[in-house]
Parts: C-alpha cells; structure tokens; sequence
C-alpha cells in the first residue's frame, strides 16, 4: 500500500468527477495554442487546451510520446509562451507577476539532469529554498522536512554525483516540493523509483494536497500508476481527451 | 526592502553555491596561483628590457602591465558570463533558477556574480603578490579608491558580458566574446601606453570602459599620469555603466521573451 491516494486495485472511478469552473480553478489553461517548427514544417502540438485543476486534486495528463504533455507543463512554467492562450496559478499570470507566479509552483522535469556534480544533497535543498524567496525562519525546518520526507537525511554530506540514478531522482523531487509549492508539475515523476521512493512521493503529494494545493501529473500513456487520480486525461491531436 | 532582501538572498545564495563548487577543484585553484607566478615572472623579466621612461616618468614598466593584466582578468571573467550560462544551459541546470521567483535576468545576473568577485579578489591578491614578491611600489593610501574604480569597471564590463549572455539565449551563440576581450584589453591599453597607437585607431580606445578602468587604477595604484584629468575619466566611467545598464538588461529581457517565444529558452 502506498499512501492515501494509492490504487492498489483495478478499483473503477466511483463517479464522473465534475471539472472546476474557471473562478474555482487553482490552475487554469484557457484556449492554449502551441505550434512547433516554422514555415511549412510547422505544426499545432496543442490545440486550444483548457485545463483547470482545483485545489486539493491531483489531474493526470496522458499520452503518447511527442503527444505534448512536456510542452505543456513546460507552458505552465512559463520558460515556454504559448501562442495563444493564457495560464493562471492562483489567479496570477507569469507575465503579470514573474515572482509570485513562481513562489507557487514547483516543477519537475523528466530525465536525470537539473543537479550539480559537486554540490551536496543539502547544498541542493539550502539553495533551493533561497531561490523560492522561503522566509529565514523556515528555511530550516522544510529543508531537514524534505531530507526525511525523500529518505534523504543519511546522504545530506553526500555530493549529487556519488548518488544512485534513484537517489538522484529522490533529490530532484525534494528540491521540486521543498518551497511547499501550490502547485506541483510533474512530468513523468516516476523515473527510477523503487516502491519505497514512490511511497515518499506520494506521501508528498498528500501533503500538497493537505494544503489545498493541486498537483498535473505527466505520464507516458499505459504507464501503471501509483496512485488515484482526481481526473485523468489523454493527449491525442493536440486536444485534451477526460479518460 | 524585504523583496530586495529576496533577490539579494538569492543572488548571494548562488555566489555561495558556485564558491563551493569551485573551491572542490582544489587542483585548479593551485594551477591558477602558479599560472599568476607564471605571468608575473615572465612580465617582470620583460619589464627589464623595456627602457626606463617607456610608460611614464618613474619607468615602472613591470608595475605598469600588472596593472593591466589583473584589469583584463576581470575583465575576461565579466565577459564570461556567456560561457557559465551556456555550461548551465548545457547540463540542465539553469531550469531551476528560470523557474524560480529569480527569474530569467536576475537569474543571470546571479549566475555571472561569483566569477566576477572571484576574478575581482583574484586581481587583489595577484597585485599583493606582485607588491610582495616583486617590489612593486603599490600607493597603499589609494587602495580603496582603487576598488571603487574596479568594481565601478567591473559593472560595467559586466553590462558588455550580459550583452553576450543575451546574444547566447537568443540565437544559442555567443561568438566574439574572445574577440571582444583581446580587443577591449589591447585598445584600452593594458600592455603599452595608448600614445603608441597611430592616431587613426587611437579613438577606439575612448568610447569603451576598459580604458578609462585601467587607466584611473594605475593612477591610483602606480601614480602614473592619467591620459584625461582624472575626474574625466571617473565621469566616463560612471557614464558608461549608466548608459550600459538598462542597454543590457533590456536586451537580456528581449532575449528571454524571444526564446520563450520559440521554444529555446532551456536549450543550446
């Protein structure tokens, strides 16, 4: 069993789950365009998306590869604009408000990489919260928090690259939820985990969702999945299909 | 105040975490040392043969070019800015800081900090050294001076190193950045007094910031004769950072806003 939130069976969804409206939504992408490539190469890889997740829900967003689910977190972090469309995180645009946009989110990308060679686990997490503005007098606490929440305590010395591919993993997750983030963007969050690595994710997730904040979940499609969603959807054609 | 604080916070926690990653090649801090002896050894052997009254009526010709070489190691590290965020760029880690409060330009700013300061304590040591070692006649009363003149002249090599950096995130090249700093320390002066030049190129050398840097730090560290009045060359410097400044950030702004546009922020 992991955590709260764990499917440990094929169990079906009890009901069709309702979307927020837009004025409840912690997250909202309304009519979001993206195109890659130019001239004649050029193609929508996401087609007037609307999302809204309303706090204290976890969204999965599915699909097959290329299919533009990194392209849309990536939107949601705004290190990429879309062409047309805009993204809230509590009623804040990225463009209105840079900093406090990113005060509230917490984002993880796919892969191994994001980590300093030399630096240390706690090196990691201390710089970390510094860059999310984390007021002095917490600082401490949520780093020696996401040391024990991601089983990280006993290599706290230990330099990123003396670290396995899991621990890496475990690494990159904590420093993603570490700022006690709104809003957490994960893509493919999965990635090298034993059982007990996931269980501490999922412990985490519960977490933000104890503080009604909302989590999008990126998947590649028919991945098993280690915990309940509220809603799930597929990728295809660029538009967002309920599952 | 308490937002300043923030960004403040996080630039300072960036310099810390680049100090603590460089301090883990404790082989290159030894390698630079010995390559700094190096350096001055071979200028002070070459001082030797220059003739006494070359670069000014005291003849110090060594004390002179030290000057000039610690003024372009701060400035080769200024406009390197480039180089750090295409390596950021390159093993993934710049992201972090992108998708942070920091944001994409403070988020350089931060990035570029800890080589400049480094390069700036670097050159004083270097200059210690060679008043140590070599016997130059260092005017200790003006040292402070000095380093208002040199962290003045490092802001603003700093704004010509965030024009690269803004070249970098745009169109993934920061080509002529080693141009820029062999032609910058070569026109500014910092191997042979400018008097040298013929007078159709000398005029390069009064419209960019290296000039009047070195040139007010020799005045204060080595008392030579300033080219300009001194306060001359104070206000040129002063008003080339003024004029640099928002010419940098706003094209390092631009940068950003073109490659999210199109999608290459995170990639080189």
């Amino acid at each position: 069993m992991i955590g709260r939130r764990t499917l440990a069976t094929d169990e079906p969804h009890d009901a069709v789950p309702v979307p927020p409206r837009a004025a409840d939504s912690l997250v909202a992408f309304d009519g979001v365009w993206r195109y890659w490539g130019r001239g004649k190469s050029r193609w929508a890889v996401l087609r007037g998306i609307d999302l809204h997740v309303a706090a204290g829900t976890v969204t999965c967003v599915g699909g097959q590869n290329g299919a533009g689910k990194t392209t849309l977190l990536r939107i949601g972090t705004a290190i990429l604009a879309p062409d047309a469309g805009t993204v809230t995180v509590d009623g804040i645009s990225s463009d209105g408000n840079w900093r406090e946009y990113h005060r509230r989110i917490g984002f993880l990308s796919a892969g191994d990489r994001g980590l300093y060679a030399r630096f240390s686990v706690r090196g990691h997490l201390e710089f970390s919260v510094r860059l999310a503005f984390v007021p002095t007098d917490r600082r401490q606490q949520l780093v020696e928090q996401a040391l024990v929440g991601f089983g990280l305590a006993d290599l706290a010395k230990r330099r990123a690259d003396r670290l396995s591919q899991g621990q890496r993993q475990r690494l990159r997750l904590a420093l993603t939820f570490v700022h006690e983030p709104k809003v957490l963007l994960l893509d493919e969050p999965r990635n090298s985990l034993d059982e007990q690595g996931l269980a501490m994710l999922v412990g985490a997730i519960d977490g933000v969702l104890a503080r009604r904040g909302a989590v999008i979940w990126c998947s590649p499609a028919g991945e098993t999945q280690p915990l309940k969603f509220d809603r799930s959807f597929l990728i295809e054609a660029g538009a967002l299909r309920p599952v | 105040m308490e937002v300043l604080a923030q960004y403040g916070g996080a630039v300072l926690a960036t310099m810390r975490r680049d100090a603590e990653i460089y301090l883990s090649y404790r082989f290159r801090i030894i390698g630079q040392v010995l390559g700094m002896l190096f350096s001055l050894s071979t200028f002070f052997y070459i001082a030797k043969i220059v003739r006494v009254g070359a670069v000014g009526p005291r003849g110090e010709y060594f004390a002179f070019v030290v000057v000039g070489v610690v003024t372009t190691a701060v400035l080769t590290s200024a406009l390197g800015s480039a180089q750090i965020v295409r390596m950021e760029l390159m093993q993934g880690n710049f992201e972090r800081i992108l998708i942070s409060p920091l944001g994409p330009v403070w988020g350089v700013v931060s990035v570029a900090a800890f080589p400049i300061c480094y390069a700036t304590l670097f050159a004083g040591v270097m200059l210690g050294l060679s008043v140590a070692v070599y016997g130059v006649p260092l005017h200790v009363a003006n040292i402070a001076p000095a380093l208002g003149v040199g962290v003045l002249g490092a802001v603003s090599l700093s704004c010509i190193g965030l024009l690269f950096v803004a070249g970098l995130l745009a169109f993934k090249s920061a080509l002529g950045a080693t141009w820029v700093i062999a032609g910058l320390s070569f026109l500014g002066g910092a191997y042979f007094p400018l008097r040298l030049f013929p007078g159709w190129i000398r005029w390069t050398s009064y419209v960019q910031p290296f000039t009047p840097t070195v040139d007010l730090l020799r005045h204060l560290l080595i008392g030579t004769r300033p080219i300009e009045p001194a306060w001359l060359e104070l206000v040129k410097l002063v008003g080339f950072t003024v004029l640099l400044m928002p010419i940098s950030v706003g094209a390092l702004w631009l940068a950003v806003h073109f490659s999210r546009r199109r999608g290459t922020l995170m990639e080189y």
